[in-house]
């Protein structure tokens, strides 16, 4: 809709045309100004009703807060909600994941690029097509597993399972493709073995798409749900996700507390916003790499 | 979308280009380091790329290839997780089908598919050409809060959701003034689940539709400018049809993860005490960790093929119709 760039019809007065042109650049504005205030007024709730008291959030649970307390950061940061060991779990398994998927994918992506070897076609073939299968499928056998060999309520149970990534693979082979042979032959001439090739030579010039799928992978983990509700349901090694929704008052039971559950929602989001502002353009380019094959 | 499920949700971004052309898979491009391996290799450089890729395949048999065949098998067995299985046929699978919560369920998640589908694919089409589009300025502040939400932790967006639509002083309803039960009446729920599924990801599929956009070459249109197209024929004529292939993954890997649905529906609709929401507005996964949770591990792993051979089904359905449609754009 390149409107500028549209030459006048000589049919229409300039005042015509450059009415019609504000006209739909406030329709424009007004579409953006309201889908801004949607995505962010959610986040701004739950900043604000962190800052709420529990009996106020009952009442007030979408306004500015009448009295700003502390309070709930208090409690899940020292009280007996203590979500900081389970926010330190979240950052464990994340990372360690996300380290583990990006080295293996890459060393993997990098022979399935820049290596002929036989059966290569083929065992890319069916790493491809079992991308159609849901991982679900390997949910009773994998909990019989772990249940077997004692690593339900442990952080390998997180984390091994999530450290092989066809879809890494594949992002990272793609953009492996396009480095040119002669710079590896180049180096092979200067007697650089294969682990060197790989290591100081394509997993440097690879940094965009390592970070894409860094990013992908980690927000994956980070906001892994179902997995550790299975397979680490107690709370010394539960990440932060599984905790937050079980918040509830230890004298009723079932009364949710609010308070302590936004607080820790904030904390929830919080690293990753923070990172998000400063990389802002690297996490949506990681969508693209990620999503989009050119 | 839960851990897997968003994992896979990416993972799936690989079809439509192993469908759709699959150029490098059969070796033409071929190109290694040197050409290995050369008659006379050192077996270093013939082992090399095998032992490269020896550590993903291991993670990847032990903890894919070998549990997916363990489920198939067990999904003919009844076994409780101790003692003996006993080979039950197809028992699991007519017992499933058979019991009505599949089918609630199976509706859920169909609706929670169908509903937020063309609503979220137009919508953010359309946010994409809009922020592309010279009528604006600002395309570096808009698409960043547009994103934002997808980077919002799920389950905190969920627990938010509650906030925001509770009845007597939710947001919506003291805006409304109407005391609307959108937390209590499972119909309207189900809407509050689909309202969540947009919001977090329409930023997600304007980025990726921005690059799909900005991956057609500028003289096309221009051209048809020229030509006197309008702004709408070039829409029509020019910029859907090349998105075609866009769409199609966009589409998939939608209906893929939203077979997985689990995240939102549960947390939305989670009364304390439950980590799993009622089965009026359940979604099929539900099913299958019911029945982990109960120990029947045979019917859990018939409930995942089910599940499978339902993406299987709606995966060549949208392939054919977007097949169907580009024939008919080609014409």
């Amino acid at each position: 809709m390149a409107i500028k760039s549209l030459p006048v019809p000589a049919n229409k007065s300039d005042q015509r045309y450059r009415l019609e042109l504000y006209l739909k650049r406030g329709a424009a504005y007004s579409v953006l100004g309201i889908l801004t205030v949607l995505s962010l007024y959610p986040l701004v709730v739950m900043v604000l009703n962190s800052f709420k008291s529990n009996a106020e959030i009952d009442l007030n649970p979408s306004g500015l807060p009448q009295k700003i307390t502390v309070e709930n950061y208090v409690s899940i940061l020292g009280g007996p909600a203590n979500l900081l060991g389970n926010f330190w779990n979240s950052v464990l398994v994340s990372t360690i994941s996300t380290i583990l998927a990006v080295f293996l994918a890459a060393l993997a992506a990098f022979a399935f690029a820049k290596y002929r070897f036989n059966g290569r076609n083929f065992i890319f073939a069916m790493l491809l097509a079992t991308t159609m299968v849901p991982g679900e499928i390997t949910i009773p056998p994998l909990y019989l597993l772990f249940a077997k060999i004692d690593w339900l309520n442990t952080y390998q149970v997180q984390i091994v399972p999530s450290i092989v990534s066809v879809f890494g693979l594949f992002m990272i082979r793609q953009y492996m493709l396009t480095i040119p042979n002669s710079l590896l032959e180049a180096a092979r001439m200067d007697g650089a073995n294969h682990w060197k090739i790989f290591w100081l030579i394509v997993l440097p010039i690879s940094t965009p798409v390592l970070g894409a799928f860094t990013i992908l992978h980690f927000l994956s983990i980070w906001n892994s749900y179902l997995w550790p509700l299975l397979m680490a349901n107690k709370s010394d090694v539960t990440p932060l996700v599984v905790v937050l929704p079980t918040l509830t008052d230890s004298q009723t039971g079932f009364t949710p507390i609010w308070g302590s559950i936004m607080a820790g929602s904030v904390l929830s989001v919080l690293p990753i916003v923070v990172v998000f502002v400063f990389f802002q353009n690297k996490f949506m380019s990681s969508v693209v790499l990620g999503a989009v094959k050119e | 979308m839960a851990n897997r499920l968003s994992k896979s949700l990416k993972e799936a971004a690989i079809l439509p280009a192993s469908v759709a052309g699959g150029e490098e898979v059969d070796g033409s491009t071929g190109s290694g380091i040197t050409t290995y391996p050369k008659r006379n290799a050192h077996w270093g450089d013939v082992l090399a790329p095998y032992i490269f890729i020896a550590p993903f395949l291991i993670f990847f048999v032990i903890m894919f290839v070998v549990p997916s065949i363990y489920s198939f098998g067990l999904s003919f067995f009844r076994y409780k997780g101790y003692g003996e299985g006993r080979f039950i046929g197809l028992d699991n699978y007519i017992a499933i089908l058979s019991y009505h919560v599949f089918w609630t369920e199976l509706g859920n998640t169909i609706f929670y598919w169908l509903a937020h589908l063309l609503p979220l694919m137009i919508g953010a089409f359309l946010l994409a050409i809009l922020i592309r589009s010279k009528l604006i300025k600002g395309q570096a502040f808009f698409k960043p809060i547009i994103f934002l939400p997808n980077i919002i932790t799920i389950v905190a967006a969920a627990l938010v959701y509650q906030s925001l639509f509770s009845t007597r002083y939710g947001v919506i309803n003291t805006l409304s003034g109407i005391q609307i039960p959108w937390l209590e009446n499972d119909d309207l729920t189900k809407w509050v689940v689909v309202i969540l599924l947009i919001w977090r990801n329409l930023g997600w599929w304007m980025v990726v539709y921005l690059a799909g956009l900005s991956s057609i070459n500028p003289e096309l249109e221009e051209a048809a400018t020229v030509d006197g197209a309008s702004a709408m024929q070039r829409l029509y004529y020019i910029i859907i049809p090349l998105m075609r292939n866009i769409f199609l993954l966009a589409f998939v890997i939608d209906a893929i993860g939203s077979f997985r649905l689990f995240v939102e529906p549960n947390v939305l609709t989670s009364r304390a005490g439950s980590s799993l929401g009622t089965p009026e507005v359940s979604p099929l996964l539900n099913l299958l960790i019911g029945n982990l949770n109960n120990g029947s591990f045979g019917q859990a792993s018939a409930v995942g093929w089910i599940l499978f051979v339902i993406v299987i089904i709606v995966a060549a359905i949208q392939f054919r119709i977007f097949r169907e449609n580009g024939v008919e754009v080609n014409e």
